[in-house]
């Protein structure tokens, strides 16, 4: 299974598409949105404001485009071929879920670099150390959502579907504009969506604030959706494969 | 990967047992029944739409069957695989991008249990030169060479082929069989699947023609042409030369340019009766090449041939003994 993740890893880091949008847009944003000082308070409060979002969009984008790969995958028989090799199905899905995982590290880590090296971002530590802990492990509900897109629709309504998911969870969940800016109405949207609680946890945490309970339930509850989600559209697509 | 029970020993390689898939109306595969016992080189013959490819799957555990049973080895198929005792290049895609040759195989080869080393699998798909390139940016041809290496580089003990010569030219496909004789040489099972007949003449042990979803005809390539086809006797005619049909043996008869051509299923009789008669006159034999078989055998008109051919055992594969094809219900 080492193999296989190895060899998704090789092909995701190949893949224009992840690299131009998981990884440089994010980065080349924020380095605008702070320069052209968009966010709220002071420069360096704004700087790590900023990071913490275009961190969680670029994991978002990672997680997504690697459930479109799923698509792909199938439309090319690729998916078939691994049936006829000696790993199972678990260790396809495992594979896959573990690709996501890792597939967001260069999204996170480009933004963070950005931060510290071009808008001289400081902070001690064990926040650092929260921080990175919360944007990765808080990308598996995404990863779930994009696989279940993945195996549920076919090659190209699966990347568009996961494009415009991606975009939306991004823009509603305030990582491109605070939440704290929007109507009222739309506010109370954002309120309830994963990607506002998944950076919320690390906005928190990069202010000194302990994340509260409500951002981490909110997470927990869309992680289980999505893992029925994932599961429905594996058992569906396993069906016609 | 479960290696720790063996696998019932001396079971065939492959078993089909009255196996049936439908797709909505059409029943791809019809009580198909199969047996493949080991180191046999086996064609699955028939047109498009026969049901070659849905045998295929049914048996490499793709799909499940509506009924029947599929084994190999004697395990499940999933089982088998899983204990990398297959290797299988099915007719479409299977292809990954962004990787090169080199990539995709040492991960496939890493899946196995005891994979073939690298150059060898490079020497037996003749791969040398594409093992740098990208897989997305290979031709038709190098494409299905690479395919073929992903078959046969976890040194499976059946490797099963759909069409494994459809995107070839003529001389990659002379190359491509160079290289499967060599498995075969080395004791492997091999299936494949075309619907080239001179492929299947040459290169398998065994034929096995497949018409909607069923078993025509089974045995030997001598075999099949001798169950199926017709033997042509010429013979230079003048006059009314209709009491020709009538000669024993003979089941169909043209006259063309004054020679009477008569499709005979006996010709030995055929030759004795025109010459008590003295009617030999510039004498032709003409044995049928599977070609006719082939057309005999698929044909849905009735009229030509006989409407069933009985599927033989052959005698020189005594394993295959408890092959019986349900033969006696053409439904045309």
């Amino acid at each position: 299974m080492w193999g296989y993740v190895r060899l998704e890893l090789t092909r995701t880091l190949r893949d224009g598409g992840y690299v131009i949008f998981a990884v440089v847009m994010p980065v080349v944003m924020y380095v605008i949105f702070t320069n052209l000082g968009l966010a709220p308070g002071d420069r360096h409060d704004a700087a790590i404001y900023v990071m913490v979002s275009m961190a969680a969009y670029g994991a978002l984008g990672g997680a997504f485009n690697n459930g479109s790969g799923i698509a792909e995958d199938r439309a090319t028989g690729w998916l078939r071929q691994l049936r006829l090799t000696p790993l199972t199905p678990v260790q396809v899905v495992t594979g896959k879920v573990l690709t996501g995982v890792v597939g967001v590290v260069p999204s996170i880590a480009a933004v963070l670099l950005a931060g510290v090296l071009v808008n001289h971002v400081t902070l001690p530590p064990q926040r650092w150390l929260a921080i990175i802990v919360l944007l990765w492990a808080g990308t598996v509900p995404f990863s779930l959502l994009g696989l279940g897109n993945g195996y549920r629709l076919s090659g190209q309504t699966a990347a568009v579907a996961n494009v415009a998911t991606m975009l939306t969870l991004s823009i509603v969940g305030g990582l491109w504009i605070p939440a704290e800016t929007f109507p009222s109405w739309l506010r109370a949207i954002a309120d309830w969506t994963p990607s506002n609680s998944y950076a919320g946890l690390s906005w928190r945490v990069a202010f000194g604030d302990a994340p509260t309970l409500r951002q981490a339930a909110i997470l927990v509850a869309w992680l289980l959706v999505f893992a029925a989600y994932a599961m429905y559209g594996y058992r569906r697509a396993g069906r016609r494969a | 990967m479960d290696t720790d029970i063996p696998d019932p020993t001396g079971s065939p390689a492959v078993s089909l047992t009255t196996t049936t898939k439908s797709f909505g109306p059409v029943r791809a595969v019809d009580g198909l029944t199969l047996t493949v016992p080991r180191g046999q080189t086996l064609a699955l013959l028939g047109p498009n739409g026969a049901g070659k490819s849905t045998a295929i799957a049914l048996l490499l555990g793709l799909i499940p069957p509506d009924s029947g049973q599929a084994a190999l080895f004697g395990l499940a198929p999933e089982r088998a695989v899983r204990r990398g005792r297959v290797g299988a290049m099915t007719q479409e895609g299977g292809l990954v991008q962004r990787v090169t040759v080199r990539e995709l195989l040492s991960f496939v080869s890493g899946t196995y249990p005891a994979p073939l080393p690298l150059d060898e699998v490079v020497a037996l798909a003749r791969i040398g030169d594409l093992l740098g390139r990208r897989v997305d940016r290979l031709s038709g041809g190098q494409a299905q060479r690479v395919r073929f290496a992903m078959a046969v580089c976890g040194d499976p003990d059946l490797v099963v082929l759909d069409e494994p010569t459809a995107a070839l030219d003529v001389e990659a496909r002379r190359e491509f069989w160079t290289g499967l004789r060599g498995l075969a040489d080395q004791g492997k099972t091999i299936l494949f699947s075309t619907h080239y007949l001179e492929e299947a003449d040459e290169q398998a042990d065994r034929i096995v023609v497949l018409g909607h979803g069923r078993v025509i005809a089974d045995g030997t390539s001598a075999e099949i042409k001798r169950a199926a086809a017709l033997t042509t006797v010429r013979v230079t005619v003048d006059g009314d030369a209709s009491w020709l049909a009538t000669l024993p043996g003979v089941r169909h008869m043209e006259i063309r340019a004054g020679r009477a051509h008569l499709r005979s299923g006996d010709s030995d009789a055929t030759v004795m009766a025109l010459a008590r008669a003295g009617a030999v006159r510039d004498l032709e034999v003409v044995p049928a090449d599977l070609e006719d078989a082939f057309v005999a055998l698929t044909s849905t008109v009735p009229a030509t041939v006989p409407a069933t051919v009985p599927a033989t055992v052959p005698a020189t594969v005594p394993a295959t003994a408890p092959t019986t094809a349900p033969t006696g219900k053409e439904n045309a």
